[in-house]
């Protein structure tokens, strides 16, 4: 039953992230147009034959921008999420591994300060310190996503050591090292995956979120809060513009929380949300 | 009981303590002159100097740290660089658009969260629960700040029900006031809202599963009374814990929407703060924000302590 | 709320009325009446008035920051000087009644005006005068136009009514300096609270600042000049563009200084009850260069630069063409203004052309520094792009006003950034040392000093026709265009400026028709 019930949002969530990848690589060979090409005086056209979506306040292909922006987002998610899994999953193992001792204890509650911090405040303060960017901005915004990763992997590989394989191998004489590679990690990939897929959407929002602040992707590469932001003041005459990048954020956050969501129920029926 | 009190209160205090001292260290080394940037392209040495001496920015940065600190407790935040006024009354006057925003997205989260939830619950699985579940999922994915201007695109701009953004202030009137916070409300909290939905759905499935439901059927009570009188109120305790939570979202998330709404809230302050390289003021508003979720934080673990079943019972 | 009188005409939209009537049938519920009660807020009243502007001041002391936003509330509003500028910068008498200079134009009487008063009460006297300058030309003072008090020898207060200034340099521009807003007379009584409450000497008086959205002014009916016709007065402060026409077209601002949205400015004009008028600015928009720095020291990289920026397409694109173009650092308002636009035409050939002759055919990486108006962020961007059509990436680095101020301004750490300066007649800059462009001429500083010890007016209009002229050919920045002024006012207001000699909104013209 419950198999079932999730297969159509993980079957959405395959297809939409599936169109939002292939649009991505699709943009690396073939746009409609140029996306960085101004033509001021056709500035804020609506969709036609010619411009698919319609032009921007420059002049430029919106359809093109947004085939663009999706490559931008997704290198962001993919950058961000790296950064926040890997160090995550090594803070958080190393803490399980120690579990009880000082170091342990120093650790996690370095990660709980941090959610002390609320992260839209954090990354503009961070920003504002670094200068704006995108590659400060996925920075910031990977930072973030440590804490998360390193909660989770902890509790994790925690369950996983107290298991009897794992004491079996440590008595068979395998070292730490083979023990973390052969046991510990593959039994905590599952949920790490899915946790990465929902911080993926994460990501994507937050880039979105501070280039619409006008501190993370900086023209001339597209990035859909960025075209949201700039959409807004033209918004009276044409308020298409600032619908297509809306759609377009909402669309990706969305594609990879179905897929979160699948994936979690697929892997492991009792991870069941609450 | 008093034990936990203490010890969670204690350990509040130390997260504050480090948090001021990590923003006073941020802040210091953040690129930028106040003094510059107040006088502007024409200012001269002499100028810079004047101000600094003005503003206190001689002294060494320890000394001014405690200056800070101490002030803190008997409200005394300084004088903003910028606005040259008590920061402690910038502050109070943003409050009054800030709290209420927050207040209001709370409220509007909370009875569209739980009413959705309530209703996909009691017709689980039908087509109901399965289009409520889909807007929520398209709720969590969509940012406030993209709600918000979707609804100014469909209320202010094609229907003109609503301001597009700007804030009138109380005093012409709180009818006005409150129209102008709507839409910014209603963007902040939608996404809550779904969160809220779906948490709810799921804690009143479990409780309708539970063994005392099953007596009460037994005894004869309909639908609706069993929903209202039993499950609701056993539901309730992981939403309202989720409610908690969210709110340092719902604070942050004041942030954005202050400016896709140009409310002159704490929000915007920070942005202003930040765009006059405003230190003293910029320092306490981190603080207030980051105290905020530290305390609120801390709040919810007190009253999911009290709440809890298992710690009522043991022995005070 | 707003009074409705016999008399006042109700401004009748028939687009607005339909709405509501649609909306009638509705509007039953609780939350209909929710949305439709916005009903009467076109109603007007004549004793007041809502002057809307982009910009909110943090302080209100112009003598303490240089913020335009100061001066766009308090000049001629409740600080005056001794002269002040008209709208059409001609000089005029304020405190002072009327002024005689010397022959050799070293020593300047003022005799003041009777029956000057601070707001307060207590009168304006000679004494205050000598303050105020003393004051301002001190070591330790933080006046922003320090120059304007540099030529002063000294102040003497020979009688309450009579001012002697003696220079000790002669400078042809003192008394326009003195009509600045720089240059205002204060009380040493009320010196301390002119950031916060400032006690003044104009028509109107300081009530009340809700920080973030509205500043109160009050008519000061013992105004030497007469009671001005609207009684109160506020100054409302939206810095979205978007939120600005609302406040516009709701009926919330009965004019609006400078609209920050030229892309509205269509839809607003087909509003029958507003009244749009473009006007322009002293703000002279500039590619400002980095002239220190490799390669752009090369003047044919600057000219090439110069020459792929399709002037006409940015202020198209970055404020709707409203713009007027312009061809050095020089007013087109002034008279002594030379129409220097044709000097470099846009010709990306010879742009490109220009950068092989310098070594530079493969192009090169600049950073474009662009601080937070949207002229600024959006020509800059609109500039990247042309650049990158002779092979020149620059890479886009937006800064709020501090850092710019810090990195650009202070520490010339830049290329390229995107700029209006917007202070009237400040040519002068070029000649500065250690000024931001790393621009030193010797022709230029003589020109420069040529219009300070000008002695007729011939003189000093050939001086700064020179000056024009060296500035374009020495092409130190890229001239793109003049700020605009865009004004918005209800119809039946009137006494607005159309243009801005000096950002200045002086509230005692205003009348309601």
């Amino acid at each position: 039953m419950r198999r079932a019930l999730s297969h159509p949002s993980f079957m959405i969530g395959l297809v939409l992230t599936g169109f939002i990848v292939t649009i991505a690589l699709l943009s690396l060979f073939w746009t409609p147009h140029d996306p960085g090409k101004m033509q001021i005086l056709q500035r804020l056209r609506p969709p036609s034959v010619q411009f698919w979506l319609g032009t921007d306040q420059f002049g430029r292909d919106i359809a093109s921008m947004l085939m663009v922006g999706a490559r931008n987002a997704l290198l962001v998610g993919i950058v961000a999420v790296g950064i926040g899994f890997v160090v995550g999953m090594m803070l958080g193992v190393f803490a399980a591994q120690h579990e009880g001792s000082l170091l342990d204890e120093i650790l996690m509650r370095l990660l709980d300060f941090t959610f002390a911090f609320p992260a839209v405040l954090s990354a503009i303060l961070i920003l504002t310190f670094l200068g704006p960017g995108v590659v400060n901005a996925v920075i910031a915004i990977g930072i973030y996503s440590v804490p998360i990763f390193a909660r989770l992997a902890r509790g994790a590989a925690l369950q996983v050591f107290s298991r009897d394989f794992i004491r079996a191998a440590r008595l068979a004489g395998c070292s730490r090292l083979s023990i973390l590679r052969r046991h510990v990690l593959p039994n905590i990939a599952g949920l790490m995956i899915v946790q990465a897929s929902l911080q993926f959407s994460l990501a994507i929002l937050a880039e979105a979120g501070l280039s619409y602040l006008g501190i993370g992707t900086q023209p001339p590469n597209p990035s859909w809060g960025r075209m949201l932001f700039d959409a807004q003041t033209y918004m009276a005459r044409a308020p298409l513009v600032a619908v297509f990048p809306g759609v377009a954020i909402a669309m990706a956050a969305l594609a990879f929380n179905l897929l979160g969501d699948g994936l979690r129920d697929l892997l492991d029926p009792r991870l069941k949300e609450r | 009981m008093l034990r936990f009190l203490a010890r969670r209160g204690l350990s509040m205090a130390a997260t504050l303590l480090v948090a001021a001292i990590v923003i006073f260290v941020v802040l210091e080394i953040l690129p930028g002159d106040p003094a510059v940037a107040m006088l502007g392209v024409s200012a001269t040495a002499e100028n810079v100097a004047a101000i600094r001496l003005e503003l206190g920015l001689d002294k060494p940065a320890f000394t001014r740290f405690l200056y800070w600190i101490s002030g803190l407790f008997v409200g005394d935040l300084g004088i903003s660089y910028s606005y040259r006024v008590p920061v402690a009354q910038l502050i109070a006057e943003r409050l009054a658009v800030t709290v209420p925003l927050a207040l209001l997205a709370q409220m509007l989260a909370v009875l569209m969260g739980i009413t959705l939830g309530v209703f996909a619950a009691a017709r689980a699985h039908s087509r109901l629960d399965a289009g409520i579940m889909a807007l929520s999922q398209l709720g969590v994915a969509t940012p406030n700040f993209v709600f918000g201007i979707l609804l100014i695109l469909a209320f202010s701009l094609t229907l003109g029900w609503l301001p597009a953004g700007g804030f009138p202030g109380w005093g012409e009137g709180g009818w006005r006031a409150l129209r102008a916070l709507a839409l910014p409300a209603f963007s902040l909290s939608l996404p809550q809202a779904a969160i809220l939905a779906r948490i709810t759905r799921s804690a009143m499935l479990e409780a309708l599963s539970e063994d005392f439901i099953r007596t009460a059927r037994a005894k004869g009570l309909t639908r609706g009374q069993i929903i209202r009188r039993h499950a609701l109120p056993n539901a309730l305790v992981p939403v309202i814990t989720m409610i908690g939570l969210q709110f340092s979202f719902l604070v942050t998330g004041t942030i954005i929407v202050e400016n896709v709404f140009s409310l002159p809230g704490l929000g915007r302050l920070v942005i202003q703060a930040i765009g006059g390289h405003d230190v003293i003021l910029l320092k306490s508003l981190v603080l207030l924000f980051v105290g905020a979720v530290i305390v609120i934080n801390a709040l919810v673990d007190i009253a999911y302590g009290i709440v809890d079943p298992r710690l009522r019972k043991m022995p005070r | 709320m707003m009074k409705i009188g016999p008399e006042t005409p109700v401004p009748a939209s028939s687009g607005r009325l339909r709405r509501h009537a649609r909306l009638g049938t509705a509007c039953s519920t609780i939350l209909a009446a929710f949305l439709c009660s916005n009903g009467l807020a076109t109603a007007q009243n004549r004793d007041s008035v809502t002057v809307c502007q982009t910009l909110e001041p943090t302080i209100l002391d112009p003598t303490a920051s240089a913020a335009a936003a100061i001066r766009e509330v308090t000049y001629a509003n409740i600080f005056e000087g001794l002269v002040g500028f008209d709208r059409n910068s001609k000089l005029v008498p304020r405190l002072a009644e009327s002024w005689q200079a010397s022959p050799d134009g070293m020593k300047y009487t003022f005799k003041l005006r009777a029956g000057a008063a601070f707001h307060d009460g207590t009168p304006v006297t000679s004494a205050d005068v000598k303050f105020s300058f003393d004051r301002a030309g001190a070591p330790d003072s933080k006046n922003p136009q320090k120059w304007i008090f540099e030529p002063i020898g000294a102040v003497a207060a020979p009688a309450p009514d009579t001012v002697e200034i003696t220079l000790k340099t002669y400078a042809a521009d003192f008394l326009e300096g003195l009509a600045w807003g720089d240059a205002i007379i204060l009380s040493e009584k009320s010196v301390a609270k002119a950031a916060t409450e400032p006690v003044g000497t104009g028509p109107y008086r300081f009530v009340r600042w809700n920080r973030g959205d509205r500043l109160v002014l009050e008519r000061n009916d013992a105004w030497w000049g007469g009671k001005a016709s609207i009684k109160s007065a506020t100054f409302r402060f939206i810095a979205d563009p978007q939120a600005q026409v609302s406040a516009m077209l709701s009926g919330d601002c009965d004019a609006f200084t400078n609209i920050g949205a030229p892309e509205a400015v269509d839809q607003l004009k087909k509003d029958g009850r507003l009244v749009v008028t473009i006007g322009s600015t002293e703000g002279e928009t500039i590619l400002a260069m980095n002239n220190a720095k490799a390669p752009l020291s090369d003047i044919r990289v600057r000219k090439a630069i110069a020459m792929a920026v399709d002037r006409k397409l940015v202020n198209e694109g970055a404020i709707s063409g409203f713009g007027t173009p312009i061809g050095s650092h020089f007013s087109p308002n002034h008279p002594a203004y030379i129409d220097l636009t044709g000097e470099v035409k846009f010709d990306t050939k010879a742009a490109k052309a220009l950068l092989a002759e310098a070594g530079l055919a493969n192009g090169f990486k600049v950073s474009l520094r662009l601080p937070p108006p949207a002229y600024a962020r959006r020509g800059g961007e609109i500039i990247a792009a042309m650049l990158a059509e002779i092979g020149i990436t620059a890479e886009i680095e937006p800064v709020e006003w501090p850092q710019w101020l810090e990195r650009v301004f202070r520490n010339k750490d830049f290329d390229l950034t995107v700029i209006s300066h917007v202070e009237p007649m400040d040519l002068n800059i070029y000649a500065r040392d250690g000024y931001y462009f790393g621009y030193s001429s010797p022709e230029l500083k003589a020109a420069v000093a040529a219009t300070k010890t000008a002695r007729s007016e011939a003189e000093r209009k050939a001086a700064f026709e020179a000056a024009q002229r060296q500035i374009a050919r020495d092409q130190v920045n890229a001239f793109l265009f003049m700020l605009p002024k865009i004004t918005v006012a209800k119809k039946g207001l009137t006494g607005m400026w159309p243009s801005w000699p000096m950002p200045a909104n002086p509230l005692a013209e205003l009348k309601w028709e």
